[in-house]
């Protein structure tokens, strides 16, 4: 097996790492807050991302802009599933009720893209040049190394805004504990709109560059997404934004090293096979903290 | 006492005149039929989610392993229909016991995306595994059910094994939850930590709650077996399991008598949108949301429910 091919599935894998990750972060941010498993995730991702195909393609539209729009407008469904369909919930004897209003949130937005785009798989333009540039000798190609930029800027972004910016703080402030929050002057359902909305928006572009980099998108992506999302965030630990991208990077670079050495009809199982035995061994999560019962 | 029998007898009734009331019309027979299944499928879950709080994303895996067992036994190895009903039940409960054992561990949702894992794991296995499971294609040719010298052909002869199950389910669950073991585990819904206190197993009663609703869905994916003489991984697949859990939700939680009201409006629902079949998936969530937002505890459900 050749060095350099191995360095190659290395570095396509750590690239499909940070977006998973991108993807897993409004899910398990939802999460941490809420504690909803939101379904609807998978589906708002993928709207964006095919309403970015259609701004590139249809309408020539810049890249930038269009990947602007998209993700403005995927943010935007994101906090409106959760003022429709959530948030009168909130307080619902039982969570599960939440949960499948999620779902049909899901159906709902499924079935439009569906109308939409069809169910096909579109090919994607590539936004990035396909040069190879030589990295410690190897021969590698470039359109990955400028993903995974790409997406490692967002990830770093992103945590600075939760860490620095005040709406950032307000967001962890909320997610540790809510009620002391809201006595606190924090205005939750604001903040939550906010969580929400970005999500959304980190969740398109990671299905953007998702999938340009592969020059392919279908709306099965939307559930699979969902799915990967729910597995990353139990990985590293639902709600732990280090252990989003610890979660992101193992399920990422397992798979793509599955797919080209051993098949690629064997990555979903894999993917499962990797859920269940994090939970069977660590149900929290690597970073995750053990709940325990208030007595 | 006496008043349950009058309503069991009346129901009883209702049931055998049912085919007549529908003038033998194929069509509404298998939407029924449709029903029938689904009660099953359903009465065991609302055990599992309303009378234990696991939520189970996986339950059409125990459908399909019904399902796949009966064809396997039927096609493959000569068995008659009802010892291959016994040993799909059997063998459900036994895997259900054994995906249920971690609940000792995984808690709460981490147990949810277990069992959706799993689901997803036996249609991907189904999938691949072509020499034992058929593959895509799945398995066809499964013979005709009978059941001490009974032939079972028609729709109505398939309505009157179906009402024969869903009957046995619902009594013997009725009869369960009303034992002491069903008050041990309505104790453990309503309060696990106090339940625990007050010396009941909470984690043991889990288990077996699980490994009994699996039961139930054994029984009746092998009823689909014989019933659609085909099965194949796309009858299992999340979908399934996601519809059951919306038809258990939308009658109620925590009621055996709810999973009826909520199994046949979905049913009902999905024939009705059939015709405008690309705005069916738009309709059912639409309603989903609309019907947990105004009463989220469902048609008929227990409303001391909590979390």
């Amino acid at each position: 097996m050749p060095t350099s091919m191995f360095f190659d599935v290395l570095i396509v894998g750590i690239m499909v790492g940070a977006i998973y990750t991108l993807v897993t972060i409004g899910y398990s941010m939802v999460y941490g807050m809420l504690k909803l498993m939101n379904f609807a995730h998978g589906d708002v991702y993928i709207f964006g991302t095919l309403l970015c195909y259609t701004l590139l393609t249809k309408y020539q539209l810049n890249p930038l802009l269009a990947i602007l729009l998209a993700a403005l407008s995927g943010g935007t469904l994101a906090s409106l599933v959760e003022f429709f369909a959530y948030r009168r919930l909130r307080a619902a004897q039982h969570r599960m009720i939440s949960m499948i209003t999620a779902l049909g949130a899901a159906y709902v937005i499924q079935n439009n893209s569906e109308r939409t785009w069809s169910s096909q798989v579109l090919p994607f333009p590539s936004l990035f040049p396909a040069h190879q540039v030589y990295v410690f000798g190897h021969e590698v190609s470039v359109a990955p190394l400028i993903t995974l930029t790409v997406a490692v800027l967002f990830i770093i972004v992103f945590n600075l805004f939760l860490k620095r910016h005040k709406i950032g703080k307000a967001i962890l402030c909320v997610s540790q504990d809510m009620p002391t929050s809201s006595l606190m002057g924090i205005p939750i359902n604001k903040i939550i709109t906010v969580v929400y909305f970005l999500g959304g928006v980190l969740g398109v572009i990671g299905g953007i560059l998702y999938s340009t980099s592969y020059n392919a998108i279908s709306l099965g992506m939307g559930f699979r997404g969902t799915i990967v999302a729910f597995t990353a965030a139990v990985i590293g630990g639902i709600g732990s934004m280090s252990g989003t991208l610890i979660g992101g990077m193992i399920l990422g670079i397992t798979e793509n090293l599955v797919s080209v050495y051993i098949s690629s009809s064997y990555r979903d199982s894999i993917t499962f096979l990797i859920l269940i035995i994090i939970l069977l061994f660590k149900p929290t999560g690597i970073m995750g903290s053990v709940e325990k019962d208030k007595l | 006492m006496n008043k349950r029998l009058v309503a069991y007898s009346a129901t009883l009734i209702a049931a055998i005149g049912l085919p007549f009331a529908l003038s033998n019309d194929p069509y509404l027979l298998a939407i029924t039929n449709f029903i029938i299944i689904y009660s099953i499928l359903c009465l065991g879950l609302n055990l599992i989610l309303g009378y234990s709080g696991l939520l189970s994303l996986g339950h059409a895996a125990f459908y399909g392993i019904g399902a796949y067992a009966t064809a396997i036994l039927m096609t493959k190895h000569g068995f008659g229909f009802l010892p291959s009903l016994v040993i799909s039940g059997l063998l459900a409960l036994l895997l259900g016991f054994v995906l249920g054992l971690p609940t000792r561990k995984v808690r709460g949702d981490y147990f949810c995306l277990l069992t959706l894992a799993f689901g997803e794991i036996f249609r991907l296995v189904t999938q691949a595994w072509i020499g034992f499971t058929g593959g895509a294609m799945g398995i066809v040719g499964i013979p005709i059910p009978t059941v001490f010298g009974w032939e079972i052909k028609s729709e109505v002869d398939f309505y009157f094994l179906g009402i024969a199950l869903l009957g046995f389910t619902y009594v013997t669950l009725k009869m369960l939850i009303e034992s002491k073991f069903g008050r041990a585990f309505i104790a453990i819904r309503e309060d696990e930590l106090a339940a625990s206190v007050m010396g009941i197993n909470a984690p043991i009663y889990k288990i077996l709650t699980f490994s009994i609703g699996s039961f139930y869905a054994g029984l009746a994916g092998s009823y689909l077996a014989v019933y659609q003489t085909t099965v194949t991984p796309s009858n299992f697949r999340l979908e399934e399991s996601c519809l059951m859990i919306i038809m258990v939700i939308v009658g109620g939680m925590g009621r055996l008598e709810a999973t009826f009201p909520g199994v046949a409006m979905m049913a009902i629902a999905i024939e009705l949108f059939r015709p405008i079949a690309e705005y069916r998936l738009l309709l059912i969530g639409a309603i989903m949301i609309l019907v947990l937002l105004f009463r989220p505890q469902g048609f008929l459900g227990a409303s001391a429910f909590k979390d």
